[in-house]
């Protein structure tokens, strides 16, 4: 038998909710139990990974692994693997649980979405939804390390949307907040508020006009700047990415790859969505600093990753029990010193965007695009028009560079993030931003 | 590897999955105890969803085989109706199926009536048979013969010069999906599927990555074409120009059409958004809404085809629904609830995620027709856009969207000449849709959607 150099197994068991209110009717209701088994081994150069679903008999199943592994390695040696060791951590603190969902009866929750809803549910709102989510998770670690390790989790969150109708034309308006939270994040949060402003985006929009497209100074909001954060520079961080030479910021460490004023952070240890106390190799979670004042400090590392980069692991994750990957956790830009009206001064004109419908990335070649939830013309340093249908796209690298300034309010927000077919909890946050220039789509 | 050669016994799943101990009997019967529970609890009708999966993948990373993945996935999914009001429950331990319709009765209890819910469907007079779903040599595949489709796509990607995977994989799956309810529907299903991804990069010098994938029912996918192709691309995509902004004819690659019409027209057309309000196409039926040559057929019949089934995830046959008939908006699609709210017919579109989700609407095999010719060869000046990265960011009620084109070419004179570096494409689907005025010869299956490269009159085109 081919030796197998190493072993380990995330068992998770889980708990789920969903309620779904649209245009006042509640339309679902849905519990999911579940409870499983991702297990791996490493034969050499070969991992062998096998995923069950349900009761799950670890022996058995550590056995599945390594044999897939060791044929793996049979068929197809290649070099051996290996694992960087763990880094001697402590567990920081865990977030406090104020109000355990399962403590509050379903007619509650429900009462409260409709109150929601009537927010939303604005003069001009053509049709509302607002839906509400939470996960109890057990997270069991183990591995051939002798490492046993458990935790609990409680995330939580809602999410309001209103459209708005003016003959064929439909805007949106979205709104939504998760977090590593019981169901005090409706205190945390103001639902109302949050639902009016979905309601007055998606009527604004109406009667906002597309910009013209081209090149143009631009400022993002944290929000969108966030998830440029992520998008373009925490992925191309990603350090199994790097090494599979799909990432622009291969052989760049140590580097200056942005302007001096940019320091990026990934911080798992933040009471955030994106948190985790250990990862899924056991890894107790720290903060990495990605880019030091403009210069790439360091990339993302699972053990595997940092044992061929001579890095720091803490970052491998996994969507419940399947194969973990190296992932972000809470990304974002640390906090500058402009003030807003400061950018808005030095720009003179250009546009402002704000918020994000999503976006892609081309890890490998640096290009992005963006699409904005809506924007503001800049015209003489003063916020005029609204737009709408508003993309950013360029290559990460240049934008980086051409950061003007930063502000000083940080925000976080949360997401969830694709990976590998896999879905993981995350937040990415920054200040407001200024770029000299960026290419904006529009009509 | 775990699965062993089968014969196909009656409903086939005792042996597909013989490690895992299922038996279809003991199932069935535990389902039919369970629709009995139900009702004693409360429900008018329920109904369930068992299905099991499992999948074997090999990944590569650079042009290295890296993983062998076995997963299982199985569990059920409970439905149940009180006053119309559906609640949802679902699980994967195979045990807790009783708490599990317990749950789903409860959560129907706290939901008000639902005077638009009619029924779950009526236990069907038979369903069609369609062929080409399942392959006995994708079950008897051994681990071995899994490593060497990895190792074609990666051997493709190396046939071209300075070309390297960056990552990709290949998987085989065998499903097993059964469904029955208290008006006495029982069906079952099976199937198989193959896929092959391969991302290329330059081994050294100028940047420059594509990709390309291919997902049969059937082993009969070309693994190293797969990895030629991309590499191919990427390739041709190396010294890439710039263009300005300006307005031109653009042909879209299969998959940049299906990705854009996955992400505008195909919610326009699921009858939830229509009844919500919240499509471009809504009072729209037997207007003509497309060029009057073209037409577009949701067809769950198809045989072979990615999303084919003689049934829907709810139980309801499925058929070929003529969606935009010479241009004219025929139908919407359907599945049980959307159907009984405008008193017509399923058209057999309710498809779940998985067992542990709700069914909603969903196209199923969505295939586009439009005379085909040598669309490239009758286009003087234009633009040929292979991919497209962020067609989800569409707004899909308005049809509205902004993407980035990749490795897209000039066309000039008839024929595909420099790469374009990046552009930028916005434009409205429904406004799209009138413009259509050509086709090629190359149709291809994009994750269901099956199209040729389409051209457009004219669309806004921003350079970078």
């Amino acid at each position: 038998m081919d030796q197998i150099q190493y072993y380990d197994a995330n068992q998770i068991e889980g708990r789920s909710m969903t309620i779904v209110l649209d245009n006042g009717k509640l339309e679902t209701i849905s519990k999911n139990s579940s409870k499983g088994a991702g297990i791996r081994a490493l034969c050499r150069g070969s991992w062998g990974y096998t995923s069950i679903d349900g009761e799950t008999d670890l022996k058995v199943g550590i056995g599945n692994a390594s044999e897939l592994a060791a044929s793996m390695n049979r068929s197809t040696p290649k070099e051996k693997v290996i694992l960087g060791a763990v880094p001697k951590r402590k567990v920081g603190s865990m977030p406090k649980i104020k109000i355990n969902p399962n403590d509050i009866n379903i007619e509650d929750k429900v009462e409260l979405l409709r109150e929601i809803e009537k927010y939303a549910k604005a003069e001009g709102i053509k049709s509302t939804r607002v839906s509400y989510s939470e996960a109890v998770l057990t997270t069991r670690f183990m591995n051939s390390e002798g490492d046993e390790r458990e935790y609990n989790t409680v995330r939580s969150g809602f999410a309001i949307s209103a459209v708005a109708a003016d003959g064929s034309n439909y805007q949106a308006g979205r709104e939504s907040r998760f977090n590593i939270s019981g169901y005090e994040i409706f205190e945390k949060e103001d639902p109302y508020e949050l639902a009016k402003q979905a309601a007055e985006t998606a009527k604004s929009l109406l009667a906002a006009k597309t910009p013209k497209g081209g090149a143009l100074p631009v400022i993002l909001d944290p929000e969108l700047a966030g998830v440029f954060t992520h998008e373009a520079v925490g992925h191309a961080s990603e350090a199994d990415l790097v090494l599979q030479n799909d990432s622009v910021l291969l052989g760049k460490l140590g580097k200056q790859i942005a302007s001096p004023q940019i320091t990026v952070i990934d911080d798992p240890t933040l009471h955030e969505y994106g948190y985790y106390p250990f990862d899924a190799e056991g890894v107790p979670s720290e903060k990495t600093i990605l880019i030091k004042d403009g210069i790439l400090n360091s990339y993302m590392h699972s053990r595997e990753t940092a044992g061929a980069f001579e890095g720091v692991s803490g970052n491998s994750r996994a969507q419940s029990y399947a194969m973990p990957v190296v992932r972000m956790s809470n990304t974002y830009i640390d906090k500058g010193d402009a003030a807003f009206e400061e950018m808005l001064e030095d720009i003179k004109d250009g546009i402002y965007l704000i918020g994000s419908r999503g976006g892609q990335v081309n890890t490998g070649e640096g290009v992005f695009q963006f699409n904005a939830k809506k924007g503001y013309m800049i015209k003489n340093g003063e916020i005029t028009d609204l737009v709408r249908d508003v993309s950013l796209s360029g290559q990460t690298l240049d934008i980086l560079n051409q950061i003007k300034m930063v502000g000083k309010d940080l925000k976080l927000h949360a997401g969830h993030c694709g990976k590998a077919g896999q879905t993981v909890p995350v937040t990415d946050g920054a200040p407001h931003i200024s770029i000299s220039k960026a290419t904006v789509g529009g009509a | 590897m775990k699965i062993n050669s089968i014969n196909d016994s009656k409903n086939g799943a005792d042996k597909m999955f013989p490690e895992n101990k299922i038996s279809i009997d003991e199932i069935q019967s535990g389902i039919e105890k369970a629709l009995k529970l139900s009702e004693k609890l409360g429900a008018a009708e329920a109904e369930i969803v068992f299905s099991i999966g499992e999948s074997t993948s090999i990944q590569f990373k650079k042009d290295i085989i890296e993983t062998a993945k076995q997963s299982t996935s199985a569990g059920y999914g409970v439905r149940a109706a009180v006053n119309g009001a559906v609640g949802f429950a679902g699980t994967n331990l195979m045990s807790d199926l009783e708490n599990t319709v317990r749950t789903a009765v409860a959560s129907a209890k706290v939901m008000e009536a639902d005077p638009f819910f009619r029924s779950f469907p009526e236990k069907s007079a038979g369903y069609k048979e369609v062929g080409g779903l399942f392959d006995d040599k994708i079950v008897e595949m051994s681990l071995e013969e899994c490593i060497e489709c990895a190792t074609d796509m990666i051997s493709g990607v190396k046939s071209i010069k300075n070309m390297i995977p960056t990552s990709g994989g290949f998987s085989r799956s065998v499903s097993y999906f059964m469904i029955m309810n208290t008006n006495g529907l029982s069906a079952q299903r099976k199937g198989t599927a193959v896929s092959g991804f391969a991302d290329v990069t330059t081994e050294s010098g100028e940047v420059s990555t594509a990709y390309d994938y291919d997902v049969s029912r059937k082993k009969d996918v070309d693994f190293t074409g797969v990895g030629r192709n991309a590499a191919d691309l990427a390739k041709k995509s190396l010294k890439g120009i710039t263009c300005g902004a300006e307005k031109m004819p653009v042909i879209f690659h299969p998959f940049s059409f299906a990705d854009i019409l996955e992400n505008t027209l195909a919610p326009s057309v699921d009858a939830d958004n229509i009844q919500k309000e919240r499509s471009g196409l809504v009072g729209r039926l037997g207007d003509e809404i497309a060029n009057s040559e073209l037409s577009i057929i949701d067809d769950g019949t198809l045989a072979g085809g990615i999303s084919s089934g003689a049934f829907d995830d709810e139980g309801t046959p499925t058929q070929r629904t003529s969606v935009i008939e010479n241009g004219v908006l025929k139908s919407y699609l359907y599945d049980s609830y959307t159907a009984g709210k405008d008193g017509v017919r399923s058209t057999g579109n309710g498809y779940r995620y998985s067992y542990s989700s709700v069914p909603s609407v969903d196209f199923s095999n969505f295939i586009i027709k439009f005379p085909q010719s040598d669309v490239i060869a009758e286009t003087k000046k234009g633009i040929y856009i292979n991919t497209v990265i962020g067609a989800h960011t569409a707004n899909e009620i308005s049809g509205d969207f902004s993407v980035e084109g990749r490795n897209a070419f000039l066309i000039e004179n008839g024929e595909i000449s420099k790469p374009i570096k990046s552009v930028m494409i916005s434009g409205n689907i429904f406004e799209m849709l009138k413009k259509i005025d050509g086709a090629g010869k190359d149709v291809r299956s994009v994750g269901g959607i099956i199209t040729p490269s389409i051209r457009i009159s004219e669309m806004s085109v921003i350079g970078e």
